[in-house]
């Protein structure tokens, strides 16, 4: 009897565990994580600094308020309201860059796409790679290419910081152009390359945080939540063990 | 063995009426007779043992204890869909202070300005105007502002106003919330034959003074509102935002 | 206050007096089958969903804007300015999938122990068309957020209609109002999942329970207790070998339900997106005409039939024969009753022939999902480098598609013309604890 409970039960989780694969799959392009944490109330400053320096010229947060952000950052109105907003927007207002979209299509060739869910888009460790690595290109019409993300249109915004990086051909194959190979430091920035790895992942910290500020919130509450669950279900398996003495009794 | 039988029916109908009452008096009330023929006059051992392992003290008590803790999550599962209805944080965004320019608004003139999407009427009072107010007493329900509800303290004195020429309040009818007309000039009006200027809702036929102070005698029960500002500068005020919280 | 309720209950009566009875015979003295086992939860797990569902759905209406050009913002409003707007949405979009993890499990039950099989044919049709129309109101809801995959997963299974021989193209664009999914499509689904399928689907989930308890449930056994001895201790012309659905059953489901919540309430809280199965990365970027996402597959749950579509190739000039597949997939399951001639209802004491074959149906089912989500395509040549991969997903994708088919022709083979050599089913049930 217990036996066939057992098979039920086993056969229940080898369903459950036929699917495992397919998540462990999901996961897609093997980049090195980014190591962010999104409760790394630091490195989210650093990285809303980074951003408000460096990105914010080009790149929106038109679903991210000002207000919100000192609210999640730990941030005073005026910290916020004086290091972080330069475009004159109103506390309660969304982060609009100022960058007119005529001329950036000009510059660019299309418009800068706005970051607020990019991290969810295209995931943290996306962006942390991506932003470790452009190299100088000649042939690109900006004069900067991406390993991560081949051709992208977007100069290095950060090469004060991470120096300029070149890149390092493989031997071409005959009719194919020679594959990167890796990336070198051609001139160094005013950061160490461990430094920018820091810079780079309090970025995509960043990002990951404006991407869903509740993230912030659920986990917090999420602990709760269980806990209470955890000690409902057990309270209703004593209840059902209760009731069912009647059962196992009269049979 | 008969008792038996009964006696185990009543314990169970005492066990079952915590939860649920008519399944004990429709089953057993009326069924205990069928129960001892198809028993035979015999109790099944089985039957007898159930007699010892229910444990009415326990079983009462993880009902009792389970339903507490589960309403409670319940409770505590409902307050996020009641606190959706609060203001959302662009509704407190666009609530946010406003700055306005009074500047170009000439004597004697109304300008309405939007504030939480509230109609904030300002208005540019003339000292025949003012002068207006003294007299009208008797006639107010309200005339020394008392409720402290309807003005701030700053508020709370014969023109309502932080300067005397600058009235601020408002625009929402005390008593069913329509935005009352402006009607600025001293002489008799249809509604009232000793009109001295003031705010006349169209919706039931209210009526306050220059000073946003109701008439005694009309559905508004209560003066306009008054709400939070400040002068910036002569010409500025910020609708939302209290003096001395300005500094 | 005890004499006041009385007094109400006594005028009701009076008036109707065929209420109280059927109240008492759906909810407070159906007896159920008391060996019940772990595949018993997931039919009030599904009713529980379907609450979350509705609750849920209503207070995301109050802040979602019915239009192309506002509705992807509305969402992100609803996840960014609304108090606890993100819960609720979460809650949502988890249960849409948890919908679909119970009712798969369901069904498999009553596949595994024959609960489809005389005289409940009739639970079983009304349960196809609950999970139709609940496909149909996941995918219009799914299109609602208008991101990249609403947009293209729309512009995709609209299409299918296309394959319909002289009215497909006129049909499809009568579908979505225009000449790509548009406005006027995002609004008529919007109704669709809001309205009209929810009124449908509470309509048959109403009949599916109250065709259920005009025969009575199923067992892991398959035996039928009403055939067996009377007598229990709550009622003596009820069968020896069902308990009263309340309180044992409640309590056994309080108790699913808890266990239950507690696994949901870990992804909503820890793993909304649940790796982008339940939330797609590429749906977190607005809808955009004129780029369609790299890797566009439907939601997991419509995998294994999306999977069936693709796996048929075209023949004779039309792409119709996968959408046959695909629709014959359901339509087969909802005939079972009518393919599975066995006399025994559950597995236990089926014949070897069966249990295999629904192993396969299982196994099948399942990697075709794989196959729909495009994770084969992925694992192939990380598996096997330098081979080619559309040949091989393709031959194993459509030796699933005959796995799932073949189930059903070999069921019906081996049950019409008597190969089934099965155990004998004992008179009473057996309980396992």
């Amino acid at each position: 009897m217990i036996k066939r409970y057992l098979s039920s039960l086993a056969l229940a989780l080898g369903l459950a565990a036929a699917t495992v694969p397919a998540f462990a799959a999901e996961g897609g392009e093997d980049l090195p994580s980014a190591g962010a944490n999104v409760a790394d109330k630091a490195s989210l400053q650093r990285g809303a600094k980074l951003f408000f320096n460096y990105c914010v010229g080009c790149h929106s947060l038109k679903y991210v308020r000002y207000s919100r952000l000192a609210t999640d950052l730990d941030l005073s109105e005026d910290e916020v309201m004086n290091n972080l907003n330069f475009t004159g927007a109103k506390f309660g207002e969304p982060v609009i860059s100022h960058m007119p979209a005529d001329s950036a299509k000009a510059w660019f060739g299309k418009d800068p796409p706005d970051l607020s869910l990019e991290a969810r888009a295209k995931g943290t460790d996306f962006i942390y790679n991506y932003l470790l690595s452009f190299y100088l290109d000649p042939s690109r019409p900006v004069g900067w290419n991406n390993t991560v993300f081949p051709n992208a249109s977007m100069p290095n915004p950060l090469w004060e910081l991470q120096g300029l990086q070149v890149a390092v051909h493989g031997a071409a194959k005959p009719g194919e152009e020679a594959a990167v190979e890796k990336l070198e430091i051609a001139q160094p920035g005013r950061m160490s390359p461990e430094e920018f790895k820091g810079a780079a992942r309090d970025l995509a910290t960043f990002l990951e945080y404006t991407a869903e500020p509740a993230a912030l919130q659920r986990q917090s509450i999420g602990v709760w939540v269980i806990l209470f669950l955890v000690a409902l279900t057990f309270l209703l398996y004593l209840l059902k063990h209760e009731y069912w003495k009647d059962v196992h009794e009269s049979h | 063995m008969q008792m038996g039988e009964v006696r185990f029916s009543l314990l169970y109908v005492a066990d079952a009426a915590v939860t649920l009452p008519e399944f004990a008096e429709a089953d057993f009330q009326s069924k205990p007779a069928n129960g001892a023929r198809i028993l035979n006059g015999k109790v099944p051992e089985s039957l007898m043992a159930n007699e010892e392992v229910v444990d009415h003290g326990r079983r009462r008590f993880l009902t009792v204890t389970t339903a507490v803790v589960g309403g409670a999550g319940v409770i505590a599962a409902v307050v996020p869909f009641i606190k959706s209805w609060e203001p959302s944080a662009r509704a407190k965004a666009a609530g946010a202070p406003v700055t306005v320019d009074i500047s170009a608004i000439e004597a004697g003139q109304k300008v309405t300005f939007a504030w939480r999407s509230l109609p904030v009427f300002v208005v540019n009072r003339t000292k025949d105007q003012l002068a207006q107010l003294k007299g009208l007493e008797p006639r107010l329900l309200d005339p020394l502002s008392s409720d402290a509800a309807q003005q701030p303290k700053y508020a709370t004195n014969e023109t309502r106003s932080i300067k005397p020429e600058w009235l601020v309040v408002i625009g929402l009818c005390t008593h069913l919330g329509c935005v009352p007309d402006f009607v600025p000039d001293i002489k008799p009006e249809p509604f009232d034959a000793n009109w001295k200027g003031g705010f006349y809702c169209p919706c039931h036929k209210s009526r306050y003074d220059l000073s946003g102070r109701v008439f005694s005698g009309v559905p508004a029960p209560k003066n306009l509102p008054v709400p939070p500002y400040h002068f910036i500068d002569d010409t500025h005020i910020q609708i939302g935002v209290d003096p001395q919280e300005a500094g | 206050m005890a004499n006041v309720f009385s007094r109400i209950g006594d005028w009701v009566n009076e008036r109707a007096p065929n209420l109280a009875p059927t109240y008492r015979k759906h909810m407070t003295e159906y007896y159920a089958p008391k060996n019940f086992n772990l595949w018993y939860y997931f039919g009030s797990l599904a009713l529980l969903v379907l609450v979350n569902q509705i609750v849920t759905g209503i207070f995301l209406t109050m802040n979602y804007k019915t239009s192309a050009a506002e509705a992807f913002n509305s969402v992100e409003y609803i996840m960014r300015d609304v108090e606890w707007g993100w819960l609720i949405r979460y809650m949502h979009s988890t249960g849409a999938s948890l919908f679909f993890v119970v009712v798969f499990l369901h069904m498999f039950r009553g596949i595994m122990y024959g609960s489809f099989k005389k005289p409940r044919e009739l639970v079983w049709i009304l349960g196809m068309l609950i999970f139709l129309v609940l496909m149909a109101e996941a995918f219009m809801g799914y299109v609602l957020p208008w991101g990249n995959m609403s947009f293209w997963g729309a512009k995709v299974i609209i299409s299918l209609f296309g394959t319909i021989p002289f009215i497909g193209d006129s049909l499809v664009q009568w579908i979505m109002g225009d000449f790509l999914p548009a406005d006027a499509t995002l609004n008529r689904f919007f109704a669709l999942h809001v309205i009209a399928l929810p009124l449908v689907l509470l309509l048959l989930v109403v009949l599916h329970l109250a065709a259920l308890h005009e025969v009575g449930s199923n067992n892991p056994d398959g035996v039928d207790v009403k055939h067996g001895p009377k007598g229990n201790r709550w009622d003596a012309n009820k069968p020896k070998d069902a308990i009263p659905f309340h309180p044992y059953y409640t309590v056994k489901n309080l108790f699913g339900t808890g266990f239950f919540i507690t696994v949901a309430a870990f992804i909503i809280f820890f793993a909304p997106t649940f790796g982008g199965w339940f939330l797609e990365h590429d749906n977190f970027t607005p809808a955009n005409n004129l780029v369609t996402p790299s890797h566009i597959k439907p939601s997991w749950y419509f995998t294994p039939f999306y999977a069936i579509l693709r796996m048929i190739p075209s023949y004779f000039g039309t792409a119709i024969w996968g959408v046959l597949g695909m629709f014959g997939a359901i339509l087969l399951l909802a005939l079972l009753p009518w393919i599975d001639k066995g006399e025994v209802r559950s597995v236990r004491f089926r014949g070897l022939g069966f249990r295999i074959a629904l192993g396969v149906l299982v196994v099948s089912f399942l990697a075709l999902g794989l196959v729909g989500a495009g994770v084969t395509a992925e694992v192939i040549p990380a598996w096997f480098p330098g081979v080619d991969v559309t040949t091989w997903e393709n031959a194993f994708g459509r030796l699933m598609v005959l796995g799932y088919f073949g189930f059903f022709v070999f069921v019906w083979i081996y049950t019409r013309f008597g190969f089934e050599k099965t155990k004998p089913v004992p008179e009473r049930v057996t309980m396992h604890d």
